[in-house]
């Protein structure tokens, strides 16, 4: 099997956490730091042993060239989804639960390209689903807004 | 023997209460739904259903998320007949006959063949759940501290190598986990760990929170970064929904081979519904005095992978139930709602206290099969248009049901932010084939790890040789070795399995000279 150059971020990342903790690990009462501390050594050991089988895998079948990984990656598509949901976190507890989703929902969907019946359609239906079943039936009070 | 007959009949009793008669129905409907839509998966049906379930009675919630299990299984063979797509992975070798049964103009026959079969093949595994269960659980009674600890590894090795392209990968998972899980308060000190400051990590990190983050979050972004197209025309059902009493007494065999696959691949920890609807799938052929049928849609195909994947259910139930080892990601998120509702995996599930609940679950498992059978019949035609639902109506509508889910759980906004950030997390797994269900497992495992081991070196003021003081403790060690190594084998099982089926390599997707028709 052919070494993915993706990988590389892989263990690079795995390595930065292990650290990351074992820093604040040795930050802790030294009671306490056994556990975490095996852990880290056992996270850090697998981490290192993935690295030498990518690095045999790469002299042995060498380097996949293309990033199979993100093929199909829509950016735009992606990024935007990303950057609306970030958004709707953020007016959640600001403007209220059910104005946030109403104005998520229609925006998210245009944004799609969805039509504009369907996106009203899903829209009523998803608000009416999340009343019926969590106001009304779980009785859980959802964020309110400056608006309700 | 008196009393638990007695119980179970008990079980039954309780599991015909309208409150739960009604959360069959709703939640066997609402996992054919999910089955059915391509982009979605059991696990994520079940996580995006958890926090209904808090405020229910544990039976009740348990019902709900077992129906929508069984519901998904089945519905993913509705979008695999019709439009070609098998909505979960578990109706792969569903699509390779039942499809062609379409093509002949007879979607009607082939689904009612599946709705049948996974009927038999649910409904059969539930015996192997009452019987297997109980007698599982008594095993446990014999651990102690050390035990506990070797049993929480095991479960981890398991789940480490399903569904991980890389045993390292999944194991570096499941150590990720286990990191992640020693956020919070320390067991038995007291003290704060890793907390950063903030008070909300003092009961460590939401379990149900990381669960929906990871299974149903995640996948909103892999929608997100495909080209959204537009989903086959769902074949319209114009033929009879029915088989004759020949193709019944035909199909007979194939079902049961295909229940006893699915029930020993259920409860063998590692192996899922995907591989056993494939060996279902070719058991069935090999078997068969039809043969020539097979590619063309043989009713026998279709039956010998639904009764399989079904099966699975039941089988699966027995080891997460009883050692809290979940074989698959589903039952990973289904242990998850059961720690939830307060109650242990183990034979705490069967005394006094809590047998009454636990067949009640089971009973209320057998009647979802019914459930199952009669919604998937009447509704096939309803569900087929549910599954040419877009990709880009369910983007933000499951972004909606994660936000309210996590955010009724402690009406706390922080939880959403969890829910988010693991979301973020179990996407970048996916695309760099990391394992999101051996995270979930290790947050749920490594408490109860964690206090096995420090209570074991306790007890023998700190000499590891306590966790290799016993028999089960050596049993559980070897197992754990069978758990690593046990992906190389299923992995090939699948491989052989799925080529054998479709006559493709799975790895390099070059046509196998088999002697299946494809066109």
């Amino acid at each position: 099997m052919k070494m993915k150059k993706s990988d590389i971020g892989v263990v690079i990342a795995f390595y930065a956490i292990t650290a990351f903790f074992y820093a604040q690990t040795v930050k802790l009462k030294a009671s306490i730091q056994t556990y975490p501390k095996f852990i880290e050594i056992v996270l850090f050991g697998l981490t290192t042993f993935y690295l030498i089988q990518m690095i045999v895998n790469a002299k042995k079948h060498g380097v996949e060239s293309r990033n199979e990984d993100f093929k199909d990656f829509q950016p735009a598509q992606f990024f935007g989804c990303l950057v609306l949901t970030i958004l709707y976190l953020l007016a959640v507890n600001y403007i209220g639960f059910y104005v946030s989703t109403l104005v998520f929902l229609v925006v998210s969907l245009l944004y799609l390209k969805v039509k504009p019946l369907p996106t009203a359609i899903a829209t009523v239906s998803i608000l009416l689903l999340v009343y019926l079943a969590f106001t009304l039936f779980l009785k859980v009070k959802l964020p309110r807004g400056i608006l309700f | 023997m008196l009393d638990t007959i007695k119980i179970m009949g008990a079980g039954f009793l309780n599991a015909f209460m309208p409150i739960n008669l009604l959360m069959m129905i709703a939640g066997t409907a609402m996992g054919i739904m999910i089955g059915c839509l391509p982009g979605l998966s059991a696990a994520m049906g079940v996580a995006l259903m958890l926090p209904m379930t808090f405020t229910m009675k544990a039976e009740t919630g348990l019902i709900v998320l077992g129906a929508i299990y069984c519901g998904a299984i089945f519905g993913g063979s509705i979008s695999a007949i019709l439009i070609h797509t098998p909505g979960t992975p578990a109706s792969a070798a569903t699509a390779i006959e039942g499809y062609q049964m379409t093509l002949k103009g007879q979607p009607g026959k082939a689904l009612f063949t599946a709705c049948y079969s996974s009927f038999w093949g649910g409904l059969l595994s539930c015996i192997s759940l009452y019987f297997f269960a109980p007698l599982l659980a008594q095993l446990t009674l014999k651990f102690q501290s050390a035990e506990y600890f070797w049993l929480s590894i095991f479960g981890l090795t398991i789940i480490a190598g399903v569904s991980s392209k890389s045993i390292i990968k999944g194991l570096m998972s499941g150590a990720l986990g286990l990191l992640l899980s020693t956020i919070g308060l320390d067991p038995v000190s007291g003290l704060p760990r890793f907390m950063f400051g903030n008070v909300y990590f003092a009961e460590g990190i939401n379990t149900t929170c990381a669960l929906i983050g990871l299974f149903s979050m995640s996948q909103v972004f892999i929608l997100a970064e495909k080209k959204i197209k537009a989903r086959a025309q769902a074949t319209k059902v114009t033929d009879k929904m029915s088989l004759s009493r020949e193709e019944r007494k035909m199909i007979r065999p194939t079902i049961i081979r295909s229940w006893i696959i699915g029930n020993l691949i259920g409860i063998l920890p590692g192996a899922g519904a995907s591989i056993a609807c494939f060996l279902g799938y070719n058991t069935s052929r090999q078997f068969s005095k039809h043969k020539e049928m097979f590619g063309k849609g043989s009713i026998e195909g279709v039956a010998g992978s639904e009764a399989a994947n079904n099966a699975v259910t039941g089988g699966s139930l027995i080891p997460t139930l009883t050692l809290g080892i979940p074989g698959e990601s589903v039952t990973a998120v289904l242990m998850g709602g059961l720690i939830i509702q307060g109650l242990a995996p183990g034979p705490s599930l069967f005394n006094a206290e809590n047998a009454r609940m636990t067949y009640t679950f089971f009973a209320g498992f057998v009647l979802v099969q019914f459930f199952m059978l009669g919604i998937g019949l009447l509704g096939c035609r309803g569900f087929a248009q549910i599954s040419r639902l877009s990709d880009a109506i369910l983007i933000p509508c499951v972004t909606v049901l994660c936000f309210v889910g996590s955010y009724a759980i402690h009406k706390n906004i922080m939880d959403i932010v969890v829910m988010l950030s693991f979301g973020i997390l179990g996407y970048l797994m996916r695309k760099f084939d990391l394992n999101t269900a051996a995270v979930v497992l290790a947050l749920i495992l490594g408490p109860i790890g964690e206090k096995g081991l420090r209570n074991a070196l306790r007890i023998s003021r700190g000499s590891p040789s306590i966790l290799f003081s016993s028999v089960v403790c050596w049993v559980l060690i070897a197992l754990c070795i069978v758990g690593i190594l046990s992906p190389i084998f299923m992995n090939k099982l699948e491989k052989k399995a799925e080529e054998e089926a479709t006559g493709v390599d799975p790895d390099d997707k070059k046509p196998v000279d088999l002697d299946i028709d494809n066109d």
